[in-house]
């Protein structure tokens, strides 16, 4: 691994453990903290993506130890990246944001065994109370807890990867050419 | 004995048409301070960055021509939160960071470190967090964090923009030290005012090409003041409808005056 | 605590909660969840990297303590809310297991002696760089983050409007932090290499933390305890 690349890691990391400033700001009921992998693998591959995943789980645990068990869906997370930026489709709007739907179920699929088993769906606040929501509707638990994950995952996925697609964009070709990737994810190399 | 020998050099960006730094030949020897000087985009960064042995081998891009490098270098870069290496708590520990990494022994790597902070007056700084200094002490550190390394060729962008006034006499009062121990000394500066008493040498760097290379008082060259590159006293004599040659400092102001 | 060497802090950080999962329910929970509880009154667990903070009314030793509560507690309504009570103990015992372990951990690890142990255990610098490095990069990606925010709202963005608005804004926010970061990594790079920083270096460790082999036998112990705990739950 370059050192270029190297270097992009904490960055990378930092930058989603940071938006949740801007997030706040703003008062939408969003995470982003895929961000820096999504942006990470777009730019440099999968390999730099699951290390800045792990490094990303790895830095919020020390804030939440709660964060540690779902490492598993930051390597998910890069992966599905990677096919994303492999095929282009971060070439625009109207491709990314549908990418990231799909993310966002399946990132909720591979959350919810754990949030289930580990933590009895009750990771955060908000999850907690959406499964209450999904029980009350008369879903079983595992799908309560779908439920819960999903509503939380869905959203937050298609807007960062909206997110990442404008970023990528709006990165000068002089600087882009240097990444990797980043040319063939916005469907140009 | 020549440290840094650049021959028809041209360096062209990744992804860009116009090269960088176009056909550009220089010399540097040991115990030597060159400055180079010139507007935004002159090419004087990207120049340093191929005389470190940077570009294009961290940079990517493409590099014709011929560079040789008789010593090791280091340079500082102008933005100090970005030279931190993020893996020290202390300022010794930031600074004892580059030759760790050369893998020198434990008892060498205190002698440098313990003298390069000295030598910024940093001995005071030692166990604070880097995080906690301010932008000019935070590239006093990463001077001496270089020079701790103990380069033959010492490379500067832009070292004094961060610094206070006497942060910035400092830096070139050590510059003037270190070339009278040997060092060879390429600086990239916009404090125009400072080179004369610091360098040797300026090259004016015109769209990454070599415009002119003088002594110091080619910064009250007449080309060089209507680029905008005349030192203070050379731009308000030439302002004043005073006659030429334009005097670079004070003193020769002085003398002239007299 | 804090001058037992790094590794074995983290062990023990990382063999509780594995414990206090495998072990049956609620009692090998709650021995778990005790030994983490009184680990935090510790000397030498103290405000760490997250910046515990402490209030009028707790005295310094209990700070940590506080904070493993405080941390745990909101787990313990939601489960409450969700579960029966013998699954809400089994499940709280564990979070709190988990919880109570990290913010120790948080507390008693320095990350200048974590690197140093890394760096002396012949683990490559540039892994020790990825961990040393983000804890360092975040607060100031934070703090930029803030005054991006601060910017934006000198320049009349705000909270209210629709959902539409409000991603726009979000838009405003982000981009410049991520592009700054970004346009940062090519200086850092340099700035890395020329300080010498290379894949496969071998660096000279500057001060590494004792390891007296006791403490290496424990941390085996206690991580052999584990799929031995395994084993031992399935049959």
């Amino acid at each position: 691994m370059s050192i270029r690349l190297l270097a992009l890691i904490p960055v990378a990391a930092a930058i989603s453990l940071a938006l949740s400033a801007a997030v706040d700001a703003v008062a939408l009921p969003l995470f982003l903290d895929t961000t820096g992998t999504i942006l990470a693998t777009a730019l440099a591959g999968p390999a730099v993506g699951i290390a800045t995943g792990v490094v990303t789980s790895a830095v919020n645990t020390l804030r939440n130890p709660t964060f540690w068990p779902f490492v598993v869906v930051q390597v998910i997370v890069a992966l599905y990246a990677w096919g994303a930026a492999r095929a282009g489709l971060f070439r625009s709007f109207r491709t990314a944001v549908p990418v990231g739907l799909a993310l966002g179920v399946i990132a909720a699929v591979t959350s919810t065994p754990i949030s289930y088993l580990v933590f009895g769906c009750t990771t955060t606040g908000g999850i907690a109370l959406t499964t209450a929501l999904g029980k009350a509707l008369g879903l079983p638990p595992l799908g309560a807890c779908f439920f819960g994950s999903f509503v939380s995952d869905f959203g937050d996925k298609a807007v960062t990867f909206a997110l990442v697609t404008s970023v990528l964009h709006a990165l000068p070709r002089r600087t882009a050419a240097r990444f990797p990737w980043a040319l063939r994810a916005i469907g140009v190399a | 004995m020549k440290s840094l020998t650049l021959e028809h050099a041209s360096f062209w960006y990744p992804a860009t048409e116009a090269p960088a730094l176009r056909d550009v030949s220089l010399e540097v020897a040991q115990g030597e301070i060159v400055a180079l000087v010139g507007a935004l985009g002159a090419g004087a960064s990207t120049l340093l960055l191929v005389a470190a042995d940077l570009a294009p081998r961290v940079t990517g891009g493409r590099l014709t021509g011929a560079v040789a490098r008789r010593d090791r270098s280091g340079i500082v870069l102008p933005t100090p939160w970005t030279q931190a290496s993020g893996m020290a708590f202390t300022v010794w520990d930031e600074v004892a960071f580059g030759p760790a990494n050369l893998g020198w022994p434990a008892h060498e790597i205190a002698r440098q470190v313990d003298r390069a902070l000295e030598q910024l007056e940093l001995v005071p700084l030692a166990s604070r967090d880097p995080a906690t200094l301010s932008g000019g002490e935070l590239q006093r550190v990463i001077i001496a964090a270089i020079l701790a390394m103990d380069p033959g060729l010492l490379l500067f962008d832009e070292p004094a923009t961060e610094l206070d006034a006497a942060g910035a006499q400092m830096v070139w009062r050590l510059m003037r030290r270190l070339a009278g121990e040997g060092k060879a000394i390429l600086l990239a500066t916009s404090a125009l005012d400072a080179v004369p008493d610091v360098a040797d040498r300026v090259v004016w760097l015109e769209d990454g090409a070599v415009r002119a290379v003088g002594a110091p008082d080619l910064l009250a060259d007449v080309a060089v003041c209507e680029a905008g590159l005349g030192t203070s006293v050379a731009t308000v004599w030439r302002a004043s409808g005073l006659p030429g040659p334009y005097p670079p400092t004070v003193a020769h102001a002085v003398r002239r005056w007299r | 605590m804090t001058r037992l060497h790094p590794f074995t802090l983290l062990t023990i950080a990382g063999a509780l909660p594995a414990l206090a999962w495998v072990l049956p329910a609620p009692a090998g929970a709650a021995a778990t969840a005790a030994v983490a509880l009184v680990l935090t009154l510790t000397p030498g667990a103290s405000p760490g990297l997250t910046g515990i903070g402490s209030s009028p009314g707790w005295r310094p030793g209990l700070v940590v303590l506080r904070a493993a509560l405080l941390t745990a507690a909101p787990f313990w309504v939601f489960l409450l809310l969700l579960h029966d009570v013998p699954t809400t103990i089994a499940i709280g015992l564990r979070i709190t297991t988990m919880v109570a372990s990290f913010v120790w951990l948080v507390a008693a690890l320095e990350p200048a002696r974590l690197v140093e142990a890394m760096v002396a255990a012949g683990w490559s610098a540039s892994v020790a760089y990825l961990f040393a490095a983000t804890l360092t990069a975040v607060p100031m990606l934070k703090a930029r983050a803030q005054r991006i925010a601060e910017a934006q709202r000198c320049r009349g963005l705000s909270p209210r409007g629709g959902i539409a608005s409000r991603l726009r804004a979000l838009r405003a926010l982000a981009l410049p932090l991520v592009l700054s970061a970004l346009h940062e990594v090519d200086e850092r790079a340099l700035a890395l290499e020329t300080r010498g920083l290379r894949p496969g270096i071998r660096r000279t460790t500057l001060a590494p933390p004792h390891d007296p082999v006791v403490e290496r036998a424990a941390r085996w112990v206690l991580l052999l305890a584990c799929p031995a705990a395994l084993v031992w739950r399935l049959l």
